[in-house]
């Protein structure tokens, strides 16, 4: 089966000579979790842009599911959600701004609306559905932009640190639900602690923009020269039991430290 | 916020957001609420025609009228609808100002010994009334229909794509221009104090006058992508909110078409 990006040599430019990303080749599989890591200013946003076919790239390109590099033709099974939730509501009313893809992207009203009725009591967003979004908190505007992706259900999803600046409580919530999903996840972020819960392989962005790793988890999450030469530090359960356990077995979530901890009793 | 540049950019950004509360209206109970929104956009459109076609202040009167009526049956506050549809009259009276005294007529007073005429006068009051009529027509069109139910009705009555497209992103970044402003008013007041002084101040203003454009073009581009990740490239097609056509729809309409007659017939009439 072909992958669902693949991108060959990608290479990205902005006009003031700063290059963002530099000769990326990546390949996500279809029902892939990858967790794209990387220091502040690593490129990963640009990268998330260019893989999602918001940014033209200087060099390179991207094949989509294997059938062409026009991101345009294939937008309605691309989810990119961007840094920040102010970019992305942009309607009169919440319920409008998450209805805005599925109508652009020409899907059946009440099928919509069912998702956006479903969504909002998944992301807690019903009693938010008619307020303008200037007036939603942070969390609750990051809770607006996540359902505004997700109300269009597509096959695969791009998110640039989709937990912002939402509660624990709702990023549970936002974790499940573009987890408990079938399709591909892409997910960006510079803080490690819950790619374990989120992703399967780790592809870490060096600070010039090029890749530096791309591996299983634990691999890349418990190797911390790796990590501290890239500006980035290990989830806490691996700090916290490092040196007292082996690498192989050093709990990557608290669950499992929970479990480490209950079998050592 | 503090100094006269902060309390400016409040004011105009507060009164833009008092557009999106509109919304509250829309979502009320009341006559315009209730129309189909085609028929809503054409009727007010119709109303709109006929204000332009008036040449004589009954006729204007007569539409300011009907406006103040379909105010009131659609909960819409009479005081909120003065305040919307002040500001372009205002300035327009402003403009035609000049007409009062440069009009040939017979002479109402005396100003700096310059003469303002009675034809004068008459132009600059009925033009100022028609361009109020028309401002209000507007601000209660969209007080009382959902923006993307007028983008939506607008594609039904297959108003050109080109069009309402730039209309509608043109409303989007309105808002998102004076939302920058904004913010960039508050980081800067954030570190002031009002003991600045107007000349800090107009220094601080031609500062944030650059880093605003530059500002305002980056926003732009990063909302472009996020319309773009949604469909954005292709033609606004909100969904649209039809109703299902009444008797009251069709007396509005017969009311519009008969608007733009009677005007029209009063202004061609020998």
């Amino acid at each position: 089966m072909a992958p669902v990006i693949e991108a060959r040599g990608l290479t990205h430019e902005y006009p003031d000579g700063t290059t963002a990303i530099r000769d990326v080749d990546l390949t996500v599989d279809r029902g892939e979790r990858v967790a794209v890591v990387g220091a502040n200013g690593s490129g990963k946003s640009t990268l998330q842009l260019a893989l999602g076919g918001l940014v033209e790239p200087t060099a390179g390109a991207v094949t989509y599911f294997g059938e062409t590099s026009d991101a345009e033709a294939v937008r309605d099974r691309l989810g990119v959600l961007l840094q920040d939730p102010d970019d992305y509501l942009f309607n009169t009313t919440v319920r409008e701004d998450i209805e805005y893809g599925p109508a652009q992207l020409g899907q059946p009203r009440e099928t919509a609306r069912r998702r956006v009725d479903a969504l909002a009591a998944e992301l807690g967003l019903e009693d938010l559905l008619d307020r303008p979004p200037f007036r939603l908190s942070g969390g609750e505007k990051q809770r607006a932009a996540v359902a505004s992706v997700l109300a269009f259900d597509p096959e695969v999803l791009l998110l640039d640190e989709p937990f912002g600046a939402v509660d624990a409580r709702y990023r549970e919530r936002i974790r499940e639900s573009v987890t408990d999903r079938d399709g591909t996840l892409l997910w960006f972020t510079p803080s490690l602690d819950a790619v374990p819960e989120v992703a399967e392989r780790v592809v870490l962005v060096s600070r010039n923009g090029s890749i530096a790793a791309d591996g299983p988890v634990r691999e890349i999450l418990t190797d911390r020269t790796l990590l501290r030469d890239h500006g980035l530090r290990p989830p806490a359960t691996v700090r916290l039991f490092e040196g007292l356990v082996e690498r192989e077995k050093l709990p990557l979530t608290v669950e499992a430290a929970r479990r480490y901890l209950r079998r050592d009793e | 916020m503090t100094g006269a540049l902060a309390r400016t950019v409040e004011s105009i950004s507060g009164a833009l957001r008092a557009v999106f509360a509109a919304e509250q209206v829309a979502a009320e109970d009341g006559f315009l609420q209730g129309r189909d929104p085609r028929v809503t956009l054409l009727s007010l459109g119709g109303f709109a025609l006929a204000v332009m076609l008036a040449r004589t202040p009954a006729v204007s009167l007569g539409l300011g009228v009907v406006t103040v009526a379909l105010a009131l049956l659609s909960s819409v506050p009479l005081r909120e609808l003065l305040a919307r549809s002040a500001v372009v009259p205002a300035a327009a009276a402003v403009v035609v100002l000049p007409q009062a005294v440069l009009l040939p007529g017979d002479a109402l007073a005396s100003v700096l010994g310059v003469a303002v005429t009675d034809a004068g006068v008459a132009y600059v009051v009925r033009f100022t009334l028609r361009v109020w009529v028309g401002v209000a027509l507007l601000s209660l069109l969209t007080v009382t229909t959902p923006f993307s139910a007028l983008v939506a009705a607008m594609r039904e009555l297959r108003v050109p794509v080109a069009l309402v497209w730039v209309l509608a992103v043109t409303y989007r970044y309105l808002f998102l221009f004076f939302d920058e402003l904004q913010r960039l008013v508050l980081a800067r007041d954030s570190r002031t104090t009002d003991s600045a002084g107007a000349r800090s101040e107009w220094r601080d203003a031609k500062r944030l006058a650059g880093t605003f454009l530059l500002r305002t073009l980056d926003r732009g581009e990063r909302v472009g992508r996020g319309m773009r990740a949604r469909g954005g490239a292709r033609p606004p097609s909100p969904y649209g909110r039809p109703r299902a056509v009444d008797g009251y729809d069709y007396a509005l309409s017969a009311c519009a078409v008969a608007a733009v007659v009677g005007a029209g017939v009063v202004r061609w009439l020998p």
